[in-house]
């Protein structure tokens, strides 16, 4: 890919119409660190989405509204009750690129080993993109194939909003690689809402193991309204690992992934199993 | 297109090619402590600060710089009056060929410029990306530890 115009809008309105304007060539820029991954000699025009601002962290009413320009560093030191991204943004490859990076651009083209999809998708968020109107979509929604499809020509990402983890409910993510920065070999994110020893309801999602982030909705109907136990995991887990197309690479087989689902789900699950009864978030 | 930048402290005006990366602005601006290693934002050797913030340069175009704020190693300190990190690392042993340096500085001098005294394990979240590949990893968190304590002269 290689960049031959570059604008820098001051706002919303003048990135749209930039993007519109300027046809099938144009793209929005945000922390470009995605660049290196697009091969090819493609020409494009860049529209630097960095002063358009929607790059907060903000409470809102039963979660936080986080603006799609925010770095992936800000998720990293915020703090707040029922705030957990910045546990899967210490995961994320490495500070200099923490800063770089931003929410939107993690989450507006899917490579394997992103991070917020899957957690994302665990926590029910909401995205918004702003087109002639605004669109709300759950994560459910947005996540079910790459996003590019939810975008027409002009269309942005502006901002999510990322349910807090309440009383009663629990965390937990896992990201398995073969050393701290190399890319993802699975990734878990498992949010859930207890009630004594009973799952009240979950909802648990992998990435980097499977072409795209998918819900494991075999093992959240086999937990859900059952009293919480490591056998019935284990059995839903095998059910939902045949069903599944499983991703290899030259460094991991289909195998090796399935194996590690086997130890990261089960696992992630208890964590937040515990967490909703009291521990961490 | 036409830049302008506060480089290491001075105005700085340039003019670029839309697809020019930062490392190369800079090269061509005679700052060689931006090294390239990998190119691709797994090695760190190109790391500077940008805005306060450490940043791979590799994967930064220099036309985001416009109107923002670069340091890179030459300006925090020199051989006749060294940054008490560089001073660090050079007393515990912990530069040898010296490719990774000038981006290791960077990313420790943001650290420290927010918070003086950081723990093992914060220089270690700030300073995994950064791969030497002549003096292991010890030395430099001796380094680094003795900036934190306050005994770097
Ligand atoms: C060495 C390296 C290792 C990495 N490791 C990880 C990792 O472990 N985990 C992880 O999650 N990520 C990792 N990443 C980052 C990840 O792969 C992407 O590069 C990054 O998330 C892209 O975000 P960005 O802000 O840089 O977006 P950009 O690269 O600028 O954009 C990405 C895409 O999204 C589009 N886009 C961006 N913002 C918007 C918006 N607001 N509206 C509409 N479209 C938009 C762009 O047009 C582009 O197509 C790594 C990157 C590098 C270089
Ligand atoms: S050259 Fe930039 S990270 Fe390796
Ligand atoms: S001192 Fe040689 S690479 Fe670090």
């Amino acid at each position: 890919m290689k960049l031959i115009a570059y604008h820098r809008p001051a706002a919303l309105a003048e990135a749209r119409h930039l993007l519109r304007e300027l046809g099938a060539a144009a793209m929005p820029l945000a922390g470009c660190t995605s660049h290196s991954f697009v091969k090819g000699d493609e020409e494009r025009i860049g529209v630097d989405l960095a002063k358009i601002g929607f790059d907060t962290i903000e409470r809102a009413d039963g979660g936080f509204i986080v603006g799609a320009n925010a770095r992936v560093a800000d998720l990293q030191a915020h703090r707040a009750p029922g705030w957990v991204l910045d546990r899967v943004a210490l995961r994320f490859v490495s500070q200099p690129v923490r800063n770089m990076t931003t929410l939107g651009g993690n989450i507006a083209r899917i490579f394997p080993w992103n991070d917020f999809p899957v957690a994302l998708l665990a926590l029910n968020a909401t995205v918004t993109i702003a087109g002639e109107e605004d669109r709300q979509l759950p994560a459910d929604i947005y996540f079910d194939g790459q996003p590019a499809r939810h975008f027409k020509a002009g269309d942005i990402l502006i901002r999510v909003f990322v349910p807090d983890v309440g009383a009663g409910c629990g965390f937990a993510y896992r990201k398995d690689t073969l050393v701290s920065m190399a890319f993802s070999r699975l990734t878990a994110a498992v949010w859930l809402q207890r009630e004594g020893k009973t799952i009240r309801d979950a909802r648990i999602a992998l990435g980097a193991a499977v072409p795209l982030p998918l819900r494991l909705e075999l093992v959240e109907e086999a937990v859900v309204g059952k009293v919480y136990s490591a056998e019935l995991i284990a059995d839903a887990m095998e059910r939902q690992i045949a069903a599944l197309r499983w991703r290899s690479s030259d460094a991991f087989s289909e195998e090796y992934v399935q194996q590690l689902a086997r130890a990261h789900v089960p696992d992630a699950l208890e964590e937040a199993f515990r967490a909703a009864g009291g521990g961490r978030k | 297109m036409n830049i302008a930048f506060t480089l290491n402290g001075k105005p700085q005006e340039l003019t670029i090619s839309p697809n020019e990366k930062l490392t190369e602005a800079l090269r061509r601006l005679g700052v060689y402590s931006v090294k390239t290693g990998c190119n691709e934002g797994a090695c760190g050797s190109c790391v500077v600060n940008v805005n306060g913030r450490a940043v791979k340069s590799c994967l930064m175009y220099a036309a985001q710089v416009d109107g923002g704020c670069v340091e890179t190693v030459e300006f925090i300190g020199s051989l006749d009056n060294p940054h008490p990190i560089q001073s660090a690392l050079v007393e515990e042993g912990a530069v040898q060929c010296g490719f990774c340096m000038g981006g290791l500085i960077m990313s420790a001098k943001a650290v420290f410029d927010k918070n003086p005294s950081p723990t093992d394990e914060e220089l270690a979240i700030h300073l995994d990306g950064h791969l030497c590949r002549c003096t292991g990893y010890e030395k430099i968190q001796s380094a680094l530890r003795k900036v934190s304590s306050g005994a770097a002269s």
